[in-house]
């Protein structure tokens, strides 16, 4: 909509008998529930003609500044509070079922539970993995692909874990080191894998896995050049191999949805997102209503958490649209 | 009746070469290993002819008043059936007799109990023992060993005297001739309404296989086998002699599954005892002569030839009714017959696993007798055959599920191994039909079909009844094919009385490559053809519109109609049905179709009945046809039709040329039959078969089909091994164990089979050899899909992947050019991996940055229009 607006200059030079349509168009938007958005706007109610055009340009560069700032900062910075706490409660629930030996061994556990603990201490990672792939699971931390043993139990399972955002937990498993130990607990006993290889597209597979041994394979994906670290655009594998494994209990499914492969993400997250921007439009609505009754200081006190809120969760949504390992 | 014979001449000829064969040494197969009474049973099929006749002269006598003897003009009667051997439960026999009484009063059903009122038939029963009075009684054939399914075809009780001519039996011991007889001492206790005073009393008690003694003077004293509407309608007939002296009837056999208490199987022999009623020979009578003298004395009321459809009583002493008595008893004639193994024989005495061969129903009579040729052979594997849809096993066989498949027509190849086919047996379907001529004038014996018939049936065109009148389209079509008049034309002299079963041809549900075959067969007549896309035949029947221009050929005839009739019938308002679809009901299995044909039983789902105590009405299937009634049409297989007696339908090649299933028609459609490439089956061009004249349309080669490549080398051992005697001891005719039944064409080395012979040898031997395919690395493993294919190998169900048969060059896998030291596992050679296959997401690569910068652009935007604005004002 910006696009078709006039230069500043045509505006401010002769005014249009565009703009009163375009300002009611534009009103509900001005009051965004930011510092920003109160300052130009003046009790007295609509800016006059020659301000128009500034004001509305302004106010969408804003809004595209503040949207898109806002969900990176989520994703490298306030998702990884959010993994955190995921991490800290799962570790919790997780460290009581093994104590209470009710800790799942397969082959079907619903998604999202833990399922184990994964150490690497030669990069400083302790994870619990959850059980599922898809986009929304990661968001808690590294997740186990359903239709592989669960780790330490016998043949290949799979561990998929970001890279970068929300905590990036396996953003470091690119330097391991042949020979560097990674350490699971399950429900079955601890199991300590020694790392075979760092596998990009075009390495060889690693050799198949011997009778009665594990193999973990963590799955993440990396970027290359000046701005590797924010641009994870390759899947890379680490293998890691444990001589004998535990028996896993037959049943497992035999493949996953689309959803849960590496770089996927799950469409059907859209209508939820359709859901929480319709409730950041009435919070707006609320917040203009509001500001023609009381004062700005109150409607800010009371708005700000709110809309905050519902950003958090419209942007956690947002993730699940986008692929699973960044 | 030319074309009869032709068709018997058909079966004999497939017969008496198994008679010829079976002679040469019994097969190795049965040497030694199987245990000695089951060894025996080929010996005593190798040993004499499969057949029997016999002659004898009967003569009925009276000693008159004053001790002379008057002798009635004898009859010199020669009995024949065509098969005593290795017999199964309810095959069906030809027995066949000439010089007999004509008989008179023929009933419209002769088995069982309806067959007692007829004047002078040929009784025939099926009997446990042998005929030889040399024997212990126990093993001796006897009228209480003779199966009869109701009490007054084996008992006269409590008769008045006028009804007891038995008493006068000339052969009769004094014994036999007492008020009360048949058993010492007389059971009164069990059988109170016996012995009444002064009624007469003749019991023929029936003795068990197991010993026990039924009386047979009522309900209670039967064996349970011949309970009201026992499971199997009677097999004992008291059949017809016409007027030229000449009778046949096909008899089924029960062996002792079907009937525990008869108890006849491969170690119990068993006799069909044939018994021409030529009246009783009377003693001297009384002076003057008692009500019973004269009874004995009776000579019939009916005329030769006559019929008795109002069921009139006859005279006792020329009736079935006293087949046992002596003076009829030594007039028969007995055929001993013996069964082959059960079916459950390897069950039995095999305790090895069998090996599972999986498919076409065609096999399934030959792999009866093939079975016991492996199971009971320690040198040989334990074959075992189960039905199910060519499809089905063909699937199973691809995915490893079993060994090998029996499959009658090329299928799809899905799996990555080539598969081998190799000719197993030639055999086929038919159009079984079972018809009575009317007026009591017996079985057709010949039906000729053709292409547009059977569209007319498949395609649901008959009405059925009035109740299909309502059918949009085709209201003005007949209600049966009896009632078709290009039926009329081909088959004169049927009944035209419709019936419901008239409107189908009993056909397979599932999907089979007989259905396939005869589709192509409708597919390649052009008339059929027209009929199907809707053109009008020349009397103006139309196709039924729910099926107008199916694709033919398919593997399966799927149910089409949907007209549900509007009546006033409270049953079928309560439930509304699809009515052309209850009347053509398909089943499952060939053999199904084949018992519904044996016992005139249509599968037609119509019948109604109502509960009063609930007030439910339930549908059901119809009773079976009445004889002289039966009009029924079924799709058989040919080796199911030769057992059970089924006869077939000459279906039309060339305009006006009809072929019936005969060895000679199934040989010149194999020689029609080409093969495309090697291990390939045979396409049998059903166009070059409506060229020839001789050609059978139904002709189908079973083919065994295994893996030529990932078989395990001991299941394509096992399938070679199969393929090589089923190809050679297996061809030849005759009962034996592993020797092939009637109704297949022998493979042979030479002849026109030979070209089936050598490509069997040939998948045998590619079977055997599971020659590896050129190697290119992984076998699929990689690189099918993004997900999976990034991790690779490593995944698959069970937990572990096994290495890959190929032989790796001996590079290391690693990246970095190290042995993988650190890798503690056992797998000593190291295979050649695929690669890893690249995923990556252009979205996920520039999204972050993507973000930044334009969150950077609106910031900085911004903050020019903060900064600028004001101060274009201020200048303004």
């Amino acid at each position: 909509m910006t696009a078709t607006l006039d230069p500043p200059e045509t505006t401010s030079s002769q005014p249009t008998p565009a703009p009163p349509r375009r300002r009611r168009l534009r009103k509900p938007r001005r009051p965004a529930p930011t510092p920003h958005a109160a300052r130009p706007a003046r009790p007295a109610g609509p800016p006059t003609g020659p301000d128009t055009a500034s004001v509305v340009l302004s106010s969408a560069f804003t809004m595209i500044a503040l949207v898109c700032l806002w969900i990176a900062a989520q994703m490298l910075f306030l998702g990884a509070l959010s993994e955190n706490r995921s991490q800290e409660l799962l570790y919790r629930q997780f460290r009581t079922e093994l104590a209470g030996l009710t800790a799942p061994v397969g082959p079907v556990v619903p998604a999202g539970d833990p399922v184990a603990l994964l150490t690497i201490p030669s990069i400083g990672v302790e994870q619990t993995v959850v059980e599922g792939t898809a986009s929304g699971d990661l968001l808690a931390g590294p997740g186990h692909r359903r239709d592989t043993p669960l780790p330490g139990q016998v043949g290949t399972s799979v561990v998929y874990g970001r890279a970068t955002t929300y905590g990036g937990p396996f953003g470091d498993i690119t330097q391991l080191q042949r020979g560097d130990k990674i350490q699971v607990v399950a429900a079955q006993g601890r199991k300590v894998f020694t790392v075979t290889d760092v596998r990009r597209a075009g390495d060889p597979l690693p050799q198949p896995v011997a009778d009665g041994a594990a193999r973990l394979v963590l799955v993440t994906a990396e970027g290359s050049g000046r701005l590797g670290a924010i641009t994870p655009d390759n899947v890379v594998y680490v293998d890691a191999d444990a001589p004998k494994g535990y028996p896993a209990p037959p049943g497992r499914p035999l493949a996953v949805p689309d959803s849960e492969q590496a770089m996927a993400n799950e469409p059907g997250a859209v209508p939820l997102l359709a859901l929480c921007l319709a409730l950041l439009l009435a919070a707006t609505l609320g917040v203009v209503v509001a500001r023609q009754r009381w004062s700005a200081v109150l409607v800010w006190v009371v708005a700000a958490p709110l809309v905050i809120a519902l950003a958090w969760a419209s942007t956690d949504v947002v993730m699940r649209l986008l692929p699973n390992l960044i | 009746m030319k074309r009869a014979l032709a068709l018997v001449a058909g079966f004999l000829a497939l017969a008496l070469p198994a008679a010829a064969l079976a002679s040469p040494a019994p097969p190795a197969t049965n040497s030694g290993t199987a245990p000695a009474r089951y060894a025996a049973v080929p010996h005593i099929a190798a040993k004499k002819s499969d057949g029997f006749s016999d002659t004898k002269t009967l003569t009925r006598q009276f000693v008159n008043t004053d001790g002379s003897t008057y002798s009635f003009p004898s009859h010199t009667v020669t009995v024949s059936a065509d098969k005593t051997k290795d017999l199964r439960g309810r095959q069906r026999i030809l027995i066949s007799w000439k010089g007999a009484q004509p008989s008179g009063g023929r009933a419209s059903n002769p088995y069982g109990e309806n067959g007692l009122n007829q004047e002078y038939p040929v009784v025939i029963v099926q009997c446990r023992g042998t005929d030889d009075s040399s024997l212990p009684l126990k093993q001796r054939v006897r009228p209480e060993t003779c199966w009869t399914g109701s009490i007054a075809q084996r008992s006269q009780v409590a008769r008045a005297d006028g009804e007891a001519s038995w008493i006068h039996d000339l052969d009769a011991t004094p014994a036999e001739k007492e008020r009360v007889s048949g058993m010492d001492p007389f059971p009164t206790a069990a059988c109170p309404n016996a012995d009444v005073p002064p009624y007469f009393t003749k019991l023929t008690p029936f003795v068990s296989a197991k010993g026990k003694t039924f009386a047979a003077c009522d309900v209670n004293n039967m064996p349970p086998e011949a309970a009201v509407g026992a499971a199997f309608p009677p097999a004992e007939v008291a059949a017809f002699t016409d007027l030229d002296g000449t009778g046949s009837v096909q008899f089924e056999v029960r062996s002792d599954v079907e009937n525990e208490s008869l108890g006849c199987n491969h170690d119990t022999p068993c006799t069909i005892e044939v018994i021409p009623i030529a009246g009783l020979s009377c003693d001297q009578p009384s002076s003057p002569m008692s009500i019973s003298d004269k009874a004995c004395r009776k000579g019939g009321r009916f005329p030769a030839g006559s019929s008795n459809f109002a069921n009139d009583g006859v005279d006792q002493a020329v009736s079935p009714s006293l087949w046992w008595s002596p003076s009829n008893w030594k007039n028969r004639f007995s055929i001993p017959i013996t069964f082959g193994l059960p079916p459950d024989t390897c069950d039995v005495l095999d305790p090895r696993a069998p090996t599972g061969f999986y498919g076409s129903e065609l096999l399934a009579q030959a792999a009866l007798q093939w079975a016991p040729a492996y199971c009971l052979n320690k040198q040989r594997f334990k074959f075992q055959f189960n039905n199910m849809s060519d499809e089905a096993g063909w699937n199973l066989m691809e995915a490893g599920g079993g060994v090998a498949a029996e499959v009658s027509s090329e299928h799809e190849q899905r799996g990555a191994n080539p598969v081998g086919y190799a000719p197993t047996a030639v055999t086929g379907f038919s159009i079984g039909y079972q018809i009575d001529k009317p007026d009591n004038a017996g079985e057709l014996t010949d039906l000729k079909l053709n292409g547009r018939l059977l569209a007319k049936l498949l395609t649901q065109s008959y009405l059925g009844s009035d109740l299909g009148r309502g059918h949009p389209g085709i209201g003005d079509n007949p209600l049966g094919i009896m009632n078709d008049p290009e039926f009329i034309e081909l088959n004169p002299g049927l009944t035209q009385i419709s019936q419901e079963a008239g409107a189908t041809v009993l056909s397979l549900s599932n999907s089979s490559d007989v259905i396939e075959q005869l589709t192509e067969y409708i597919a390649q007549d052009k008339d059929a053809m027209d009929f199907i896309n809707g053109k009008a035949d020349p009397w103006g029947m139309k196709v039924n519109p729910s099926f107008k221009g199916i694709s033919v050929p398919r593997p399966d005839w799927p149910l089409l109609d949907t007209y549900v009739p509007e009546t006033d019938s409270d049953c079928r308002k309560k439930n509304p049905a699809v009515y052309f679809n209850q009347i053509a009901a398909p089943v499952t299995t060939l053999r199904k179709i084949a018992e519904a044909l044996l016992d005139a039983w249509p599968n037609v789902q119509t019948r109604c009945d109502y509960d009063p105590a609930s007030g439910l009405y339930k549908l059901g299937r119809i009773d079976r046809q009445g004889y002289g009634t039966r009009f029924m049409l079924g799709i058989v297989s040919l080796g199911d039709a030769a057992r059970y007696g089924l006869r077939s339908a000459e279906l039309e090649t060339k305009p006006g040329v009809y072929v019936g299933p005969t060895t000679k028609s199934l040989a010149a459609a194999v020689a029609l039959s080409k093969q495309t490439k090697q291990y390939s089956p045979f396409v049998l061009d059903q166009a070059d078969v409506r060229k020839s004249a001789t050609a059978y349309p139904g002709t189908m080669v079973v083919y065994t089909a295994a893996r030529l490549q990932n078989l395990d080398q001991e299941d394509a051992d096992k399938v070679a091994q199969f393929i090589r005697i089923s190809t050679s001891e297996g061809q030849k005719p005759g009962s034996g164990n592993g020797q092939l039944p009637d109704g297949f064409l022998p493979i042979e080395k030479t002849g026109v089979t030979a070209k089936l012979y050598d490509a069997a040898q040939e998948s045998a031997d590619a079977i055997e050899a599971q020659e590896e395919p050129p190697s290119d690395g992984g076998d699929g493993t990689g690189g099918d899909d993004g997900g999976v294919g990034g991790t690779g190998g490593g995944i698959g169900p069970g937990g572990g992947v096994t290495a890959p048969g190929v032989p790796g060059n001996g590079e290391p896998p690693a990246g970095d050019g190290a042995s993988p030291s650190a890798t503690p596992s056992n797998v000593t050679t190291a295979v050649q991996m695929p690669a890893t296959s690249p995923v990556s997401s252009s979205l996920a690569g520039g999204l972050l940055p993507l973000l930044l910068l334009l969150g950077a652009i609106g910031c900085l935007v911004t903050l020019a229009l903060k900064v600028a604005g004001p101060a274009v004002r201020r200048r303004r």
